[in-house]
């Protein structure tokens, strides 16, 4: 279309080689097609076509009759049957509480952390800001399974010097208990991720142009009233996508809780959402209800996430 | 259109339906691949192969069970793909029939096999009319112990389940456990359960009939119920857990009520060489068998095979033949031999590990002989411990044993209609 209309602009040096032209604008029409084709096709079977193959599949149902169904399957519609069975899962509903609470407590709390941990070394007054921030995310580059097997050594009573130094103060605590190893999962999460949301703020901060610290050093502000009134206000979009990213984070966690199953007899294995998805499908075998399970999660991902964008656009306006 | 005809429901046509694939033409190389948890099962596999130039087999180590084993096993047949053979436990046969994952080898002559195995174990490889795993190891169980940590209390192997509460109590005032209790393991209760006799389900033409409220299943339920509440049992770490080889190494646990599989497991615990030695498991007094069953696994033929014929004849060799045992055994410390004449040359005779007994032969063997042959496995075995295992770790929360197995029932039978599976409580 707007090679066309360029086209009528410069009729003069047009007329003589629209043959020629044409031929040249169907190529450069084509050539963006071409060059996006390796994403598209990718895109299209890894993404798109499994979405739809899971909205399909939460919308069927297998009934078998025999004791193995060896004496016939069949596949229906199933209208919203397979989530009726997800929703009415009192285990399902549970992991999605238990994500809430965690998210509650657990995404603020990194929030928190890694913002003082940017603001500090972002600071005037920082000593080998570069060493520290290559320290802090260095943890992200430790995958989540190895790093729940680190923890896990730590948690365990009798293999964790933790108990030794708690015993010296009279102290015996219990990670891997019915109420507490949800916290032991957050703090792998957080020790993983705090890092890396670091560095997202951190590379806000570099882009507050240095004129507004000029000009609040020579207001005299102070190191606290610089970072109250002039960074935060102006690393909130980093925050915001800091938070969200965590929300989406919390609600897919899967590995750390299904290596440190292995130790913790409380974690059961419907202990996250997506931990009950997978049991559904691959330990179940019940396929459809796994889609369903993992359609609502993505819906609560969704909700969450577009509802916290929703309050912080209402709070900035 | 060939991409939309994958995406409908995995695991809805059978391969048993279609017609039997012919054995593959002489001189035609075949290559077989088989899925296991085996460690070294290409050694194994080698043997065959060096034997069979035309059949040759190779082996792809997965996870056992299901800590990820049978999640791969699934999706690649839910794919249509997957190897020709796969180890696939007794109790999860059935799981792998649901989704129409195995091949009745009865079509392919395996009946012809059947005097080479246990009687117990063949029939747990048998439902309705087809034979569909051939069986690799098993489980029979009996309690392994170390007798100088009973002795600091003055005790010895229990006999019985009474005196096992009793020296647990001894051993207590010493803050050491006899055992653990695994409450988020549900199988080990189950064969505790079938040890007093119970038999939690039954394939009838109508359907299937549950019965998990039995007067056996209740006494094992009570009994371990009171030794929770005792505190006699371990239930913050299960058997072979870090935690569990720390506080074996350390003396803190005394014993381990498990399968004959265990001794390569125990072998693991740090300084324990001849510290360990193998007693029979203790009895449910007057009532119940005298032994039970934990894990045992076969080697089945999985629906995408184009070869199963020549699958089956590699499992049988594998599996029936002395020298397939010795080199399972050897390399892979497989469970206990399905063949019932042979045991294996490396279990015969004394174990230096175990203080020189020969427990193979006088506890092992015996066990086999007084296990409960009515046990039958049903189609949603994990799904079915996982529920139990649910309910037991609410103990803590003071639940009992006893109300959890009630309403885990309920639950089971629940996920048998939703999959379309009729079944009723047993009525009597």
């Amino acid at each position: 279309m707007t090679t066309t209309s360029r086209a009528g602009q410069r009729p003069a040096r047009q007329l003589p080689r629209t043959k020629a032209r044409n031929n040249r604008t169907d190529g450069a029409a084509r050539a963006p097609w071409m060059l996006l084709a390796p994403f598209l096709v990718l895109f299209v079977l890894t993404f798109i076509l499994p979405i739809f193959v899971a909205v399909l599949s939460s919308f069927t149902k297998v009934t078998r009759s025999g004791l193995f169904g060896e004496t016939g399957v069949e596949s229906e519609f199933a209208g919203f049957s397979n989530y009726a069975q997800a929703l009415g899962d009192g285990s399902f509903i549970a992991s999605i509480g238990r994500m809430l609470l965690f998210g509650i407590i657990q995404v603020p709390v990194m929030i928190a952390l890694c913002t003082v941990l940017a603001l500090m070394l972002e600071s005037a007054s920082a000593k080998w800001p570069s060493f520290f921030r290559a320290a802090y995310f260095l943890p992200y580059g430790v995958p989540g399974v190895i790093a729940t097997i680190l923890w896990s050594f730590l948690y365990v009573p009798g293999l964790s010097p933790l108990f030794d130094i708690a015993a010296l103060v009279g102290l015996t605590p219990d990670f891997l208990g019915a109420n507490s190893v949800l916290w032991s999962i957050a703090n792998i999460v957080t020790w993983s991720y705090t890092g890396y949301n670091m560095l997202i703020i951190v590379a806000q901060l570099k882009a507050i142009p240095g004129e507004l610290y000029e000009a609040a050093k020579v207001d005299g502000a102070s190191t606290f009233r610089v970072a109250l009134s002039i960074q935060l206000p102006l690393i909130k979009p980093a925050l915001v996508l800091t938070t969200v990213f965590s929300i989406i984070g919390t609600l897919q966690l899967f590995a750390e809780a299904e290596v440190l199953k292995t130790v913790a007899p409380a974690i059961d294995s419907q202990y996250t959402p997506n931990l009950s998805a997978y049991t559904t499908a691959f330990a179940y075998n019940d396929y459809n209800v796994a889609a369903a399970q993992a359609v609502l999660i993505a819906l609560a991902a969704f909700t969450l996430s577009f509802a916290f964008l929703k309050f912080t656009n209402r709070k900035s306006s | 259109m060939g991409l939309l005809s994958g995406c409908a429901t995995p695991g809805t046509r059978s391969v048993n339906a279609s017609p039997v694939i012919a054995q593959a033409a002489a001189g035609e190389k075949v290559t077989l691949t088989y899925w296991t948890w085996l460690k070294d099962a290409q050694k194994v596999a080698d043997i065959w192969n060096a034997a069979h130039p035309g059949v040759q087999v190779e082996t792809v180590w997965i996870p056992g069970g299901n800590r990820g084993g049978y999640q791969k096993l699934y999706s690649a047949l839910a794919a249509g793909g997957g190897p020709d053979l796969g180890q696939v436990e007794m109790r999860s046969l059935p799981e792998f029939m649901l989704v129409n994952g195995l091949v009745d080898l009865a079509r392919y002559g395996a009946q012809d096999y059947s005097h080479l195995y246990d009687k117990t174990l063949w029939g747990q490889v048998s439902f309705t009319g087809g034979v569909y795993g051939i069986p690799q190891d098993s489980g029979p169980m009996a309690t392994f112990y170390q007798p100088s940590v009973l002795d600091q209390v003055g005790g010895t192997a229990p006999g019985t389940w009474d005196e096992w509460a009793a020296l647990a109590g001894e051993l207590r005032r010493k803050d050491i456990y006899l055992d653990c209790f695994p409450l988020s393991d549900a199988s080990v209760f189950a064969a505790f359960a079938s040890q007093a006799g119970a038999s939690w389900f039954r394939a009838e033409d109508d359907g299937w009939v549950i019965n998990m409220t039995d007067d056996a299943t209740m006494k094992a339920a009570r009994f371990f119920d009171q030794a929770i509440n005792d505190d006699l049992v371990q239930t913050s770490f299960r058997p072979y857990s870090p935690g569990w080889f720390a506080a074996a190494a350390k003396g803190t646990i005394a014993s381990v009520v498990t399968a004959s599989w265990g001794d390569a497991l125990i072998k693991g615990v740090s300084g324990g060489e001849g510290k360990w030695r193998v007693a029979p498991m203790p009895t449910w007094a007057g009532s119940g068998f005298g032994s039970s069953y934990q894990g045992g696994s076969t080697a089945a033929v999985l629906a995408n095979s184009k070869h199963p014929r020549e699958a089956l004849e590699f499992a049988v060799w594998m599996t029936s033949s002395r020298e397939g045992i010795d080199a399972e055994i050897s390399n892979s410390g497989i469970g206990w031999s399905p063949s019932p004449g042979f045991i294996g040359t490396p279990r015969q005779g004394p174990s230096d590990f175990f203080g020189g007994q020969r427990y193979n032969e006088e506890i092992f063997v015996p066990a086999t002989q007084q296990q409960n042959t009515d046990w039958t496995w049903w189609p949603v075995t994990q799904q079915s411990f996982e529920i139990l295992s649910d309910g037991f770790r609410k103990k803590a929360s003071g639940t009992t044993l006893v109300d959890s197995i009630a309403s885990a029932e309920q639950q089971i039978m629940a996920v048998f209609r939703n999959k379309g599976l009729s079944i009723r409580k047993e009525t009597a």
